[in-house]
């Protein structure tokens, strides 16, 4: 660590400033030439890693079916109350689906908690970071929306097995 | 008193008494499946584990009998190993599906796993399946996989329902559970074993996967089916009640409540057939009107009568409070034909908890004076008053007075003028010319008496629109807190209904006769004041589990 | 020339400058823009238009249709009135900035200045005094306590600096031995530009104009963190785009007159030896005063994102104890300059 120089320690010529002023100055012009980080968002598109946390979605199984037994955790654990599951009983092997299934977009924090708790595995957070809406309630995400096939969610579960 | 120790502590006990029963009145927990107080001592879960000095094993703690002197430890290194061998033993057939299971959130298996458990499994082979959605009686599902075989349901229904209905059938890990040949799981009483089932294995099918349990917000209520006045608890969601629960109360129900009282209680709650606002009958059509003008119309129709063309017919439906509010108007207004319909279904009574006497209140409404005044008439003369056209205006709370008999039908339409308080609409509301929307029990604030004299609360669960959950101090879910209304949650319909004793108190100060109760509680303070079988109370003295009060012969059922 | 034709030509002149004046006020603010995007590795305004450059008429257009917000607590006149004060001072004071030398056009022979006045640097001074008024009305007839204090400052700033600045200009005045703008141009002919003979005073005076337009290391009367938008926190639309006008314009006046000053004006050393044509040369030399004016305009910039903001009383320091000697120093070097080398 640089030792910390006082007022009163510096010589007239560091008092001045006028050598820092100029360095300074370099430093700015040297940053004007350097490439630049700015992505020209709607034609350039940014493809999030693995880890990125882009909105919930529920995955689908190749048969059609949803992953989720709608427990209800995702819901109990979501910090900002985003989701809301209501159970019904099919008679698929699973006994359970979630009837209605909703993420209230608004409310949603993304923070994972809901995919760390899921118990299936059926609620992950994709890569998808363009949410638009005009009025409250297109932002409440039903599960026509939420219904992604697992092909699409490759990453992300790999990205789940690996980490978790 | 003989003592004995537990977890160094002095615990006093009765001759006789098991070491867990002498635990459980000092406040030591000790886990236990099989055993329920209510219930024999099976001794089959073996979870209750405790080690005791000198003696050579560890001995279960349901089924040993306290002696003098014993030194018990219920926390001991050997007690928390044989305890976690147990579980794991129990957990080796059991499967991992808390998700989809309804008992998850007031599990035992669950709550015990959680504090014993080792949090994996060393078990790598098959778990034995055994048959899942079996239906054992009309109302109860049971899941045989996730049966850790208690037999809390088995000797439930034969020591408590009296209908030895279950059995256990094949033995070793293929245990499992089943109704006797023939039969079905249909006794009065059968939904209690969902209750008392350690893990979701028996679920009640009306309840079954329509929430969990955590979002809910419970409420400590009475059963409205009988005048047993089960205690209850009514667990709400999105502002309606999804499921009813017996609540402990020794004195009345125990841990028990029928199966009429858990399914049908409530329904009429959330019914389509709801009066939601008030209703004035113009031109033969009932048309839906502000509150102020059908108090106003009210106020003004009654004036039209002389006292003794007016009759008031109460409810042992509605609370203490509404009941004397309307006696007060009554008297008021100079009306003595003053009384209620009993609803008493002959027969239907057994030794257990159900009565034949079909509404909550039918004591209490006697209590506090419905009933005729001086020269006044009773039900039959009222009937007979009508038919005969002296009593030209009838006014009915809370009572569906028409299906009485169709006599009844054919006098309510010969009246002037009828008004009715209704939650629901039903015979006697569609012949009404004014139909105010009152409050169900589980709206309101009130005391109900059951048959025993015992004055028991119901508290509101459910919001109106006079009624708000957070400003009215109801019980309030994660859900409810944390709701704005933009949540679609928080949309739950509310009706537009109010207590009959705030309806009365309106009327009362459109008559210029002003009854000032700002809440069910001042009513009730009232009743203490006038009323000397009531005098002491208040419903703080009430409290949750009701108190006994001494009723004279004369009003004695 | 009849009086006509020199009104005629003066108009035109005039026309000609208010033209260019807005245009390039526009496009400072979208130089500026570009330039501290490229500061921070951005790409800058690039939507509107080829490389966003219809980006400043968006901005403007923008502005102008905003709602026009007057507080309740405002001197309505004086606040209407203050960025008009602003403006007028700011686009009055580019009369007498001479951009060329003559030209001969149709046979007239026309200065490249609008009004020739042979005390144009004390014109110039006189203005921009009074352009502190435009600031100081606007802080305190807004009736708001962030635009109060960013107008008091600003004045307390202007008039300290303004001291500094007018004895660094008595040097250039020394040794130019006229007020008139074109007279000091003349005199720094060849390489005796201003900045190589007194580089002091050069640099007290580029001080104090950085102070006096109220840029970067020195926008007290505007600073954002304390005090939310400075005089004009409670302007908006078509006066506020007065305010937003007139600082621009104060920075493309000040480079104008520290390229008149110091850096020559419009003179390229020893062009006229060389043999170009006369039409040639004009256009060469506009071409350098332009030049020079956007590296000074460049130079405005790029302090501002290399310097942090001073503190107040910092501020008074380096005016009154740094600048204000530094600048006397001056004129006792441009004075004994004078006795040795009898320029």
């Amino acid at each position: 660590m640089a030792e910390k120089k006082r007022k009163k320690d510096l010589n007239f010529f560091e008092r001045i400033y006028v050598v820092e002023i100029v360095k300074g100055m370099i430093l700015t012009f040297k940053n004007m030439l350097r490439p630049k980080v700015t992505m020209e968002y709607p034609e350039v598109k940014f493809d999030p890693p693995a880890s990125y946390r882009g909105r919930p979605v529920l995955v689908q199984e190749n048969n059609g079916v949803e992953r989720c037994v709608a427990c209800g955790l995702c819901s109990r654990v979501c910090p900002a109350l985003a989701i809301e599951v209501q159970a019904a009983e099919t008679e698929l092997e699973k006994e359970r689906y979630p009837q209605k299934f909703e993420i209230n977009m608004l409310r949603c924090i993304f923070c994972g908690f809901c995919e760390e708790v899921c118990p299936e595995e059926a609620i992950v957070m994709s890569k998808d970071y363009e949410l638009v809406f005009t009025n409250r309630d297109d932002a409440i995400y039903g599960k026509d929306k939420l219904l992604i096939p697992v092909d699409k969610l490759k990453d992300r579960l790999e990205f789940l097995r690996n980490f978790k | 008193m003989p003592y004995l120790t537990i977890d160094d502590k002095q615990v006093e006990f009765k001759q006789g008494q098991t070491i867990i029963e002498a635990a459980v009145t000092a406040d030591i927990d000790i886990p236990h499946f099989c055993w329920h107080p209510k219930l024999s001592i099976s001794g089959n879960c073996r979870v209750c584990l405790v080690e005791v000095e000198k003696m050579p094993k560890l001995v279960i703690a349901c089924s040993t009998l306290a002696a003098e002197g014993m030194i018990v430890h219920s926390k001991s290194q050997k007690t928390l190993e044989a305890r976690n061998a147990v579980m794991e033993f129990i957990l080796i057939n059991h499967p991992l599906d808390c998700p989809i299971c309804d008992e998850a959130g007031e599990c035992k298996l669950q709550d015990y796993a959680y504090s014993h458990g080792k949090g994996e499994s060393r078990f790598e082979e098959i778990k034995v399946r055994k048959d899942k959605r079996v239906q054992l009686g009309p109302f109860i599902k049971f899941d045989g996989d996730r049966c850790i075989s208690c037999s809390r349901c088995i000797r439930f229904s034969d020591e408590i329902a009296g209908a030895n209905q279950l059995t256990f059938v094949k033995r070793g890990d293929r245990v499992t559970i089943t109704t006797f040949p023939g039969e079905s799981f249909d006794n009065p009483y059968a939904l209690n074993t969902t209750d008392i089932c350690p893990v979701g294995a028996l679920t009640n099918q009306d309840f079954r996967f329509k929430s969990r349990v955590w979002e809910m917000s419970s409420t400590k209520s009475i059963c409205v089916g009988c005048s047993r006045g089960c205690n209850t608890e009514i667990w709400v969601r999105n502002n309606e009640i999804l499921r009813l629960t017996p609540r402990l109360n020794e004195d009345v129900n125990s841990f028990w409540m029928c199966d009429n009282g858990r399914l049908n209680t409530f329904k009429f709650v959330n019914a389509n057939s709801r009066v939601d606002g008030n209703y004035i009958k113009e031109n033969d059509e009932l048309k839906k009107v502000d509150w102020l003008y059908a108090i106003s119309k009210t106020a003004d129709y009654l004036k039209k009568y002389k006292g003794n063309e007016i009759a008031f017919i109460g409810s042992p439906f509605a609370t203490c409070e509404d009941n004397f509010t309307m006696v007060k108007l009554a008297k008021a207004l100079g009306v003595s034909n003053i009384d209620f319909a009993e609803h008493n279904i002959q027969g239907d009574q057994d030794d257990i908890l159900i009565r034949e006497d079909k509404t909550p209140n039918s004591l209490g409404a006697k209590l506090v004076g419905v009933k005729p005044a001086q020269n006044g008439m009773n039900l039959e003369g009222i009937l007979r008053s009508i038919k005969e056209g002296n009593i030209k205006a009838l006014y009915v709370m809370e009572d569906d007075v028409a299906s009485i008999s169709n006599e009844w039908e054919e006098a309510l339409g010969k009246l002037n003028l009828l008004i009715v308080h209704s939650s629901n609409f039903n015979k006697t509301a569609k012949l009404a010319n004014i139909v105010f929307s009152s409050s169900t029990f589980a709206e309101k604030n009130g005391t109900f008496v059951n048959f025993q004299g015992r004055v028991q609360r119901i508290r509101p669960a459910v919001s109106t629109i006079e009624m708000d959950r957070a400003l009215d101090r109801m019980n309030m879910s994660r859900w409810d807190k944390f709701g704005t209304q933009f949540d679609r949650w928080m949309q739950g319909h509310k009706y537009d209904a109010k207590p009959g004793w705030k309806i009365f108190s309106l009327i009362s100060s459109q008559l210029n006769f002003k009854m000032r109760y700002e809440m069910a509680e001042d009513v009730f303070a009232d009743i203490a004041k006038s009323i000397e079988a009531f005098s002491s109370l208040d419903y703080d003295v009430i409290g949750e589990i009701g108190s006994q009060i001494e009723i004279k012969k004369t009003v004695a059922v | 020339m009849s009086i006509w034709e020199i009104l005629i030509i003066t108009l035109i002149k005039i026309l000609v400058i208010v033209a260019i004046m807005f245009l390039t006020v526009a496009y400072l603010v979208y130089f500026e823009r570009k330039v501290s995007a490229w500061v921070q590795n951005r790409l800058g305004p690039n939507r509107v238009g080829y490389r966003g450059l219809l980006q400043p008429f968006a901005d403007v257009f923008k502005l102008l249709v905003k709602e026009d917000i007057v507080p309740d607590a405002a001197n309505k006149p004086l606040h209407t009135l203050a960025p008009f004060i602003a403006l007028f001072v700011a686009f009055a004071t580019y009369a007498v900035i001479p951009f060329g030398p003559s030209v001969n056009i149709f046979g007239y022979d026309i200065k490249l200045v609008v009004a020739d006045v042979n005390i144009g640097i004390l014109y110039v001074l006189a203005l921009t005094s009074l352009g502190v008024y435009g600031i100081t009305f606007a802080g305190w007839s807004s009736g708001s306590k962030y635009s109060l204090l960013g107008g008091v400052r600003s004045s307390a700033q202007m008039i300290s600096y303004e001291v500094s600045m007018g004895f660094s200009i008595a040097g250039v005045l020394l040794l130019a031995e006229s007020l008139r703008p074109i007279d000091i141009v003349n005199a720094q002919y060849g390489w005796m530009w201003n900045i190589v003979l007194q580089p002091i005073g050069f640099i007290t005076f580029v001080v104090s104009a950085f102070a006096e337009t109220n840029r970067l290391p020195f926008d007290l009367p505007e600073a954002e963190p304390e005090l939310v938008g400075g005089y004009h926190t409670e302007y908006s639309s078509f006066k506020f785009a007065g305010f937003f006008l007139a600082e621009y314009a104060n920075m493309i006046i000040a480079s104008c007159m520290i390229v008149t000053l110091y850096l020559g004006g419009w003179q390229i050393p020893y062009i006229d030896k060389v043999g170009l044509s006369e039409t040639l040369t004009v256009i060469l030399q506009v071409g350098a005063f332009i030049f020079k004016t956007i590296f000074m305009l460049f130079m405005f910039l790029w302090v501002r994102w290399s310097i942090p903001r001073f503190r107040y009383d910092q501020l008074m320091n380096i005016g009154w104890k740094v600048m204000f000697p530094l600048s006397l120093l001056n004129i006792v070097w441009v004075a004994v300059l004078i006795m040795i080398f009898n320029l």
